[in-house]
């Protein structure tokens, strides 16, 4: 069991430099290259005149099929740490910050190799992979006497609802992080008129669907969370901060898929919203931070 | 959102025209939007209110220390506010309901299938085929495509034109129904629950007992068997009652349960939650009758006199007196020195007070297991220890609804995105060599249903051999590096 966690943390430390490695690709490919011509033309008084005019390009191709292939790997290796905690662990490794992190880092890298695939665009990478990146990050961070395997408190002790529950959070905040990446390079294309980026109606249509698989997860989160809390603590839902949190959120949600349909708000607006629906994710997710409650446990509080 | 409500007339009353301007307040997704948005507000600042964010607040800005009191003072949750936004969603989903089932079902049963020109020429997206054969024979090849990328198709002739009307997963329209009424259903089931259900705190029961639930229901519950295990500490490790529950008399269930494992019978739950031990007492007069027989539960208070022991007191009108029982103090980690009875296991120690109105001094003795004593005309017996459960019930009849509600929210939301609605229209005209067909997605703004259009446009251009001329809203070109597309329609305009 001992090797076991000891080879899951090593594959969890390839998953991070790949991954590290992966969003810098994915950067070079994404901002662009830009060239500068210009043009000297002669005028009748016979001076010249240079003009120099702005043109640009994706980036280098290479980078966005590097960028891919390493994520591909920190996907991978991620997969295997997780897969290696979890037999040694004999339980679906979510129970404290650490597995439920590494878990969302093989959850977000998948959701976004998904998306790539589907749309046939690497520039989300940018944004995605790092963001799976900083999670690695955080990992690292950890107190490391999370890095062991404990056994559970009696609450927690794993239930395929309390699976089901997690692993449907863990997913559903994967595909957010997709539809902000989305939200913020349809920003970006749009305020700097990026052309090199995807059009601006794909990327609408990427923060949609991403919202589309999230937000129907996430009503499972608080279906699944109080049917849990059910068998645990008595009471379907009792108004605790981490529930509140994940409600704020889906309501944010809520929102965005409600101004696709006005006509004014499709666009930059919503992009906004979908800004701001990935704030509360992360208000979400790092809440025990700030919280007391009942679900103030997992390693950190 | 189209309303299909307001036609307004220059005879209507006052009445009438507030009531329209109600209901089309309620039917606005613009309205809806800020009502949302507001709740989502008031959900902030309640989860706000459980963290440490407004305290940190008030110690960085001092002059908001007012309004951070009143934060934390204020239970969002439970405010009229709060139930006011609800309802007034509750309501406006109603209303949108209503007002949008009729004219939906419209559209899905009986879709217009005319197209105009104009409408045709107009389009940022459409696909035109210039080809050779007859406008029958174009038409059938048409529809043969559309068929097999299982549309629905309608058609139309008018003079020389036919006119295509093709859509799918037109049903999954009415998946946003069952979704909106979900969310009502919630509300209704969290009604329900608060009103006539109850969650009951404690429910003392001593091995071999029965007691009712009571609170209207027919309830009853039996602990048959009751196991415990210690740590060598002596704090209670792991335990579990196997208990049977009767509803009218009659055994429905037999489990059993430990804290975190409980039981469910129809809409009540049953959790175990503690355990204590209790002692079995009788009380007779001088002349053998006896005033109480029964088990006093220790545990859920302290004596006064030795703060650590378990303790339990009865009321015995009977007797006239209070009796309370205290059982030694068995947890190694107490201070000794507070213990001053020193009971050994199998001891209680007795104390006889005399209920208000009579002026009788407490009597209080030792007593071992199996012992009668006598004390002040009454006699007072200790059978044996038992040990008991503390239960937890939960009863609610809302859950029936809430599982209801949460199919529909699921359900509905998996229809809604996963089927979504597609159609194309078409014209089939007489054209310079042939027939001209030219299609147009009903997809405006909707990056995946023109690109779902271009793959049919893609399956039609390999059945006729014609490669079509294609109209795309400036700043789409990303639809050429999409690899689901067999073969993306090129411009040749
Ligand atoms: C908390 C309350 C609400 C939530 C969580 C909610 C959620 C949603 C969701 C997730 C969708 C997306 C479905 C889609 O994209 O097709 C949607 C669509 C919609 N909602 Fe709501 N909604 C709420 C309240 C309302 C209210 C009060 C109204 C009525 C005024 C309303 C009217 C609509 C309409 C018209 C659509 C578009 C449906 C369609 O495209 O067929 N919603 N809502």
């Amino acid at each position: 069991m001992e090797t076991l966690v000891k080879l899951s943390f090593y594959c969890f430390a390839a998953s991070s430099v790949s991954l590290a490695a992966s969003a810098v690709s994915y950067i070079a490919f994404s901002v662009g290259r830009v060239r500068v011509r210009q043009a000297t033309m002669a005028t009748s008084t016979g001076s010249t005149v240079t003009t120099s005019r702005a043109e640009y390009f994706p980036g280098p191709a290479v980078a966005g099929r590097f960028g891919s292939m390493l994520a591909g790997f920190g996907a991978f290796f991620a997969l295997l740490a997780v897969l290696f905690r979890g037999i040694a662990a004999e339980r679906v490794p979510l129970s404290n910050m650490f597995e439920f992190s590494l878990t969302f880092t093989l959850a977000i890298s998948v959701m976004y190799l998904i998306f790539e695939r589907a749309y046939g665009t690497r520039q989300l990478g940018a944004i995605v992979v790092s963001i799976a990146f900083l999670m690695t990050v955080y990992i690292w961070m950890l107190p490391t006497n999370l890095r062991e395997v404990d056994p559970l408190i009696p609450a927690l002790q794993a239930r395929p609802i309390m699976t089901a529950h997690v692993s449907s959070a863990i997913f559903a905040y994967a595909t957010f992080a997709v539809s902000f990446a989305a939200g913020a390079l349809f920003l970006v294309r749009k305020k700097w008129n990026a052309r090199w980026l995807p059009s601006l109606e794909m990327l609408d249509d990427i923060g949609f669907r991403a919202v589309t698989i999230g937000f129907p997860l996430l009503s499972l989160v608080l279906i699944l969370g109080s049917i849990w809390a059910h068998d645990a603590w008595g009471v379907y839902w009792s108004w605790d901060p981490k529930e509140t949190s994940a409600l704020f959120t889906w309501l944010v949600y809520a929102v965005y898929l409600h101004t696709r349909t006005l006509r004014g708000w499709r666009g930059s607006r919503s992009a906004w919203i979908l800004m701001f629906g990935f704030a509360a994710v992360l208000f979400t997710y790092y809440g025990n931070y700030f919280f007391g409650g009942l679900h103030a446990y997992g390693g950190v509080n | 959102m189209t309303n299909a409500t307001a036609q307004l007339s220059p005879s209507r009353s006052p009445m009438e025209m507030a009531i329209d301007r109600v209901w089309r307040y309620f039917c606005s997704v613009r309205a809806a939007i800020a009502e949302i948005a507001f709740l989502a507000l008031l959900v902030l600042i309640g989860t706000l209110r459980g963290s440490s964010v407004p305290e940190s607040l008030a110690n960085g800005v001092p002059f908001l220390r007012p309004l951070v009191d009143r934060w934390y003072a204020w239970d969002v949750f439970r405010s009229p506010v709060f139930a006011a936004v609800l309802a007034l969603l509750a309501i406006a989903i109603a209303v949108c309901t209503v007002n949008r089932v009729p004219g939906i079902w419209q559209t899905i049963n009986h879709p217009r299938i005319r197209t105009s020109h104009g409408y045709l020429n107009g389009a940022d997206t459409s696909a035109t085929f210039n080809t050779n054969s007859t406008t029958d024979e174009l038409a059938g090849s048409y529809e043969a495509t559309l068929r097999e990328k299982r549309f629905r198709v309608l058609t139309e002739r008018i003079g020389t034109d036919t006119h295509v009307y093709a859509d799918k997963n037109r049903y999954a329209r009415m998946g946003t129904f069952p979704f909106h009424l979900a969310l009502i259903l919630l509300l209704v089931g969290g009604i329900v629950g608060a009103q006539y259900g109850f969650r009951e705190r404690e429910f003392i029961l001593p091995v071999g007992d029965t007691r009712a639930v009571g609170h209207g229901t027919d309830l009853s519950i039996e602990l048959v068997r009751f196991q415990d295990s210690y740590t060598p500490l002596g704090t209670a490790e792991e335990f579990e009652s196997e208990i049977i529950i009767y509803d009218g008399g009659e055994q429905v269930r037999r489990e059993t349960i430990s804290p975190n494992d409980p039981v469910s019978y129809r809409t009540a739950t049953v959790y175990q939650t503690s355990l204590g031990h209790g002692s079995n007492m009788r009380v007779t007069d001088d002349t053998g009758v006896e005033l109480y027989n029964g088990t006093v539960d220790v545990g859920l208070f302290n004596f006064a006199g030795n703060p650590d022991s378990p303790a339990g007191y009865v009321e015995i009108p009977a007797a006239g007196v209070t009796m309370t029982v205290v059982a030694p103090d068995i947890e190694p980690f107490n201070a000794p020195e507070l213990d001053t009875l020193q009971l050994k296991n199998g001891q209680m120690y007795v104390m006889l007070q005399p209920l208000a109105g009579s002026d009788a001094g407490p009597q209080e003795f030792v007593i071992d297991q199996g012992q009668s004593i006598p004390a002040g005309g009454l006699t007072v017996s200790f059978d044996r220890e038992v040990q008991w459960s503390l239960l937890q019930v939960a009863y609610n009849p809302g859950i029936p609804i809430f599982a209801i509600a949460s199919f529909l929210l699921i359900g509905g939301l998996a229809v809604t995105f996963y089927f979504p609605l597609r159609r194309i229209r078409a014209v089939i005209a007489p054209g310079p060599q042939g027939a001209t067909l030219t299609a147009v997605p009903l997809a405006k703004r909707d990056w995946s249903g023109k690109r779902e259009f271009f793959q049919t446009v893609a399956a039609l251009e390999s059945g006729l051999g014609v490669t079509p001329r294609v109209k795309k809203p400036a700043g789409s070109e990303d639809w050429e590096h999409v690899p689901a597309t067999p073969s993306a329609p090129s411009s040749t305009g």
